[in-house]
């Protein structure tokens, strides 16, 4: 394994320790040596777009390391995202499969390694590999949970502090370890810019400035950079209605 | 057997990525139905027992907010219904209701998933449907990030704004 952005590069498949807890990446031993000789690892910098949106579809990545933002833009430019992926998630999916244009742009937001599978491949691999048929199934079923969440949520939070105390308790599910002096405080990592949750929440970057201002003031955030401590965490869950 | 016969027999989106002789065995198991506007074909939180696929009439797709509808979409023939609950055995979160007077095709589940376990294969069809299921939804979500959901379900469902 080689280093780089101060994280490992997993380049063998099979010795990759995050497998069996991914979703996607748990084949078969045939499979997975199939995979690794289809595959094109590579490693991106942050800010780095994978596919765009409408454009045709060329292949499916495997994000093993980091995480992206998945956007669309509105007909008046307008950027908005759709929500975070995470690692171990297949990206271009539905794109691939269904041979229909990507249906969203997906920018790094962090350093992060992808394993890029060309559409052709990808749908050989499907038809050979049963399991990794299953697995593709698995990923699009909770994708579409996911999906639907996201429109229940949308429909259900009219306010943006109610939006916002939602993302922030979303993210706190992944604390950072370590980060918080007080047993009762949840440190977590905000790689996110104020525009981009602006963009997140469906609102301007104003209004999160705003928003975020007044629970610092009231004592329930502090935000030191990327590290922000949830301190009451309470008062947030209170905001979250639905 | 199906008693009335689909346009073609690769009229559905499930259909149109298997093999002919897939097909013809699949057509073994299916039947085919009337039923009249308002059916619950997917009734949310119950495994439906069979995978549902619309020859014609206009069905609606909703999902339940708080004791609100939310349209996800409306769907014509061809579609195919109740695949990721049969696939995965969790229970369906929408609802699939006939709109008007519609003819389909119903599939038993255990049917279903004994031929998936014959004929992995399968499984690229299975993905192809779940695959419109979340373009749909992607749609809704980019839709309703751009105006308020509840204009986006207030006007197909005739509710106030």
């Amino acid at each position: 394994m080689t280093m780089a952005y101060n994280f490992q590069i997993i380049e063998d498949c099979l010795k990759c320790t995050f497998r069996e807890h991914r979703l996607f990446c748990d084949l078969s031993r045939e499979a997975l040596l199939r995979l690794q000789s289809i595959k094109a690892t590579s490693v991106y910098p942050k800010g780095s777009l994978l596919c765009l949106e409408g454009q045709p579809p060329r292949g499916i990545f495997v994000l093993c390391t980091g995480r992206a933002k998945l956007s669309t833009t509105s007909s008046e430019g307008k950027s908005m995202i759709l929500r975070i992926a995470e690692p171990g998630e297949v990206l271009g999916l539905t794109a691939v499969v269904s041979g229909t244009p990507y249906e969203a742009t997906v920018e790094t937001l962090e350093p992060s390694q992808a394993n890029f599978i060309s559409q052709a491949e990808f749908l050989r691999f499907i038809q050979e590999h049963p399991d990794v048929g299953l697995r593709v199934a698995r990923q699009l079923t909770h994708n579409c949970k996911c999906a639907y969440g996201e429109i229940r949520s949308l429909g259900l939070s009219n306010s943006v502090p109610e939006k916002l105390a939602k993302l922030i308790l979303q993210w706190a599910q992944h604390p950072l370890e370590f980060a918080s002096k007080k047993p009762q405080e949840t440190a977590i990592r905000v790689t996110l810019t104020q525009e981009e949750i602006a963009q997140l929440t469906g609102t301007s970057r104003e209004t999160v400035s705003r928003v975020l201002g007044g629970f610092r003031k009231k004592g329930w955030l502090r935000v030191k950079g990327a590290t922000w401590t949830i301190v009451n965490k309470q008062a947030l869950e209170n905001l979250v209605t639905t | 057997m199906n008693t009335i016969p689909l346009k073609s027999e690769a009229a559905n989106e499930l259909y149109a990525s298997l093999s002919p002789e897939l097909r013809t065995e699949l057509a073994n198991h299916e039947r085919s139905v009337a039923v009249p506007a308002g059916t619950n074909l997917i009734k949310r939180g119950v495994l439906p027992d069979q995978l549902v696929i619309v020859n014609s009439g206009k069905v609606e797709i909703t999902l339940d907010c708080a004791h609100e509808s939310i349209l996800l979409d409306c769907a014509m023939e061809g579609r195919v219904f109740g695949m990721r609950a049969v696939v995965s055995g969790e229970l369906p979160e929408e609802d699939v209701t006939c709109q008007e007077n519609c003819s389909v095709t119903l599939i038993p589940r255990d049917m279903f998933l004994k031929m998936v376990r014959q004929h992995p294969e399968m499984y690229f069809a299975i993905a192809k449907v779940l695959s419109h299921d979340l373009v749909m939804a992607q749609r809704l979500l980019k839709t309703s990030l751009r105006r308020p959901i509840r204009k986006t379900i207030a006007k197909p469902l005739g509710l106030p704004n």
